[in-house]
């Protein structure tokens, strides 16, 4: 097991893959970051809730290390390295949970990086307008816990979904769709249902305030559930599905 | 010894297509096995299963009679290569190594010896993207050897080298085999790999059609040794001596039902100077097709 996770580690390393996906990712919580709190009054701006949507910015870390999860299983289909990996290691799960792992570690120093940008960026910002901050030690506790625990769980569930799709372009098609589009509209139209979804879960984890999320605890189990349930499934998938 | 791959009824069937059909066979241990037949006659999914990445519908697969999924450590005692090309663009050759090598638990320092066994150290660092079809190829059989294996499998290894390549190939399999390795080496040109193996395994349409040590092949079917030496009719009485029905033809003696390596102990054992001495391929290749053709309506 630890020999497969050096392996992965490493396969994560040592490509640009995850350079460029970091790079993406600080560019687009950036920018996020620095328009709200710059465009957003100071009156509003110093709301508790409007506070705390500043700072879950960073929580976009997830989709990226979602992202990465998927690339660190689909690449290798892609590329066909999974040959040569599964002829290394022919216990299929022990490679899957090998890249569990690896895409888990990764996923928490996306979420270290979304942090700093959101929280410290955004924290400056807030100091030179001189609005004061209204979050409470409790607010900031959720948030970065549910930051760092959700995005490296969506690690987990890149390299699941990754297992279960293998096709590289339709894994990411799928995962952007899911977290853009269909998400939304199940929370929007449905949100009895859509609390549910691995994204409101993580919201409802992060102390977000809408009465229809579920509470921290409840979603970081929701959050959980998902993960184990969509590894589960690509597992089980990794070891019936014979390697072209 | 127990064989060191064996096939037992093995069967394949995707729907209605059967791309391998209740083939049996075994390799001993310490020979180099040509695995022929032309393409799509299934031996790239006999091998696939053989390495445990396909599972057989029916029948056995095994290697070191397990089936490969249940062999500890298998880089350590198994090198393959299904593909030419399974490398991540962006990933230097020694990455891509160091990533195998980690999973098998051995040292980078091992990376570091395939690397100069394939005669690759000078490029280890660059990414693959920028590496020639050869020495992708020889990244592919460096990735196989990292564990030290004492069976090699490898799936037309001689796809797109050049003549270099494959001169250097066959070289590099014969001193593998040299020391008592065993080889299984697919191709859908017997003339590639002639002068390599020892034994065939001739399929075609999934079927067996032929398993063989390859000097019987050749003798089988009327094959011949072409030789040429200036004291010919001194060598043409050596090998008859031994029983060996000898042809004369266009200043050349063609010996039927030998091998080269016989011909040449011969002409050695009698001190006779050759000037060339050759299996006359097309004959081995004309029956290679005739076996695999009468097969296909």
């Amino acid at each position: 097991m630890i020999p497969q996770l050096r392996a992965e580690v490493l396969k994560v390393r040592s490509t640009r893959t995850t350079l460029g996906l970091v790079l993406g990712m600080a560019a687009l919580i950036l920018l996020f970051v620095i328009l709200t709190a710059l465009l957003t009054s100071v009156n509003e701006m110093g709301q508790r809730d409007q506070q705390r949507d500043l700072y879950s910015i960073g929580s976009f870390a997830g989709l990226f290390a979602a992202l990465a999860g998927i690339m660190l299983v689909t690449g290798e289909y892609r590329y066909g390295t999974i040959r040569p990996t599964y002829l290394f290691t022919p216990k299929r799960s022990t490679v899957l949970v090998a890249k569990v792992a690896a895409s888990l570690v990764a996923g928490l120093v996306f979420a270290l990086i979304g942090e700093i940008l959101s929280v410290g960026v955004g924290g400056v910002i807030l100091n030179e307008r001189s609005i004061s901050i209204a979050l409470t030690h409790h607010d900031y506790w959720l948030l970065t816990i549910g930051t760092l625990i959700g995005t490296a769980l969506w690690g987990g569930i890149g390299v699941g979904v990754g297992m279960i799709v293998r096709n590289q372009v339709g894994a990411i098609i799928g995962i952007l769709a899911w977290g853009f589009v269909i998400q939304n509209l199940l929370f929007g139209l449905a949100p009895t249902v859509g609390r549910w979804t691995p994204d409101s879960a993580q919201n409802g984890m992060m102390g977000m305030t809408d009465s229809h999320l579920l509470d921290p605890g409840p979603g970081a189990v929701v959050l959980v559930g998902w993960t184990i349930a969509i590894c589960i499934a690509g597992a089980v998938m990794a070891a019936r599905r014979d390697v072209s | 010894m127990p064989p060191a791959v064996r096939a037992e009824s093995l069967t394949k069937r995707y729907g209605t297509l059967t791309a391998v059909d209740d083939l049996s066979f075994a390799l001993e241990p310490g020979t180099i096995t040509g695995f022929l037949g032309p393409n799509g006659a299934g031996k790239t999914t006999t091998l696939r299963m053989l390495l445990g990445l396909a599972r057989p519908t029916h029948g056995e697969a095994l290697i070191f009679e397990r089936p490969y999924a249940e062999i500890e450590q298998p880089a350590l005692r198994i090198g393959a290569v299904l593909e030419a090309t399974d490398f991540h663009p962006g990933r230097s050759g020694r990455n891509h190594l160091r990533t195998l090598a980690a999973a098998a638990g051995l040292p980078d320092s091992r990376v570091d010896e395939v690397l100069r066994t394939v005669e690759l150290a000078g490029a280890a660092n660059r990414r693959v993207k920028g590496y020639s079809l050869g020495m992708r190829q020889r990244l592919g059989l460096a990735a196989a050897l990292l564990g030290d294996p004492e069976l090699l499998v490898l799936d037309e290894p001689a796809n797109g080298l050049d003549p270099e390549g494959v001169r250097w190939l066959r070289d590099f399999l014969r001193s593998f085999a040299g020391s008592g390795h065993t080889v299984l080496v697919s191709s859908h040109v017997l003339a590639e790999v002639a002068q390599t193996v020892d034994h065939v395994l001739i399929i075609s349409r999934g079927k067996l059609v032929r398993e063989s040590r390859l000097d019987e092949l050749t003798a089988g079917i009327g094959g011949a040794v072409r030789v040429r030496s200036p004291q010919a009719d001194r060598l043409r009485e050596a090998l008859e001596r031994e029983g060996i029905e000898v042809a004369d033809a266009s200043g050349a003696l063609y010996a039927r039902g030998t091998t080269s390596e016989r011909v040449g102990e011969i002409a050695a054992a009698s001190g006779v100077v050759l000037h060339e001495l050759r299996v006359e391929q097309s004959s081995l290749e004309e029956v290679f097709l005739e076996l695999t053709a009468e097969k296909q309506e």
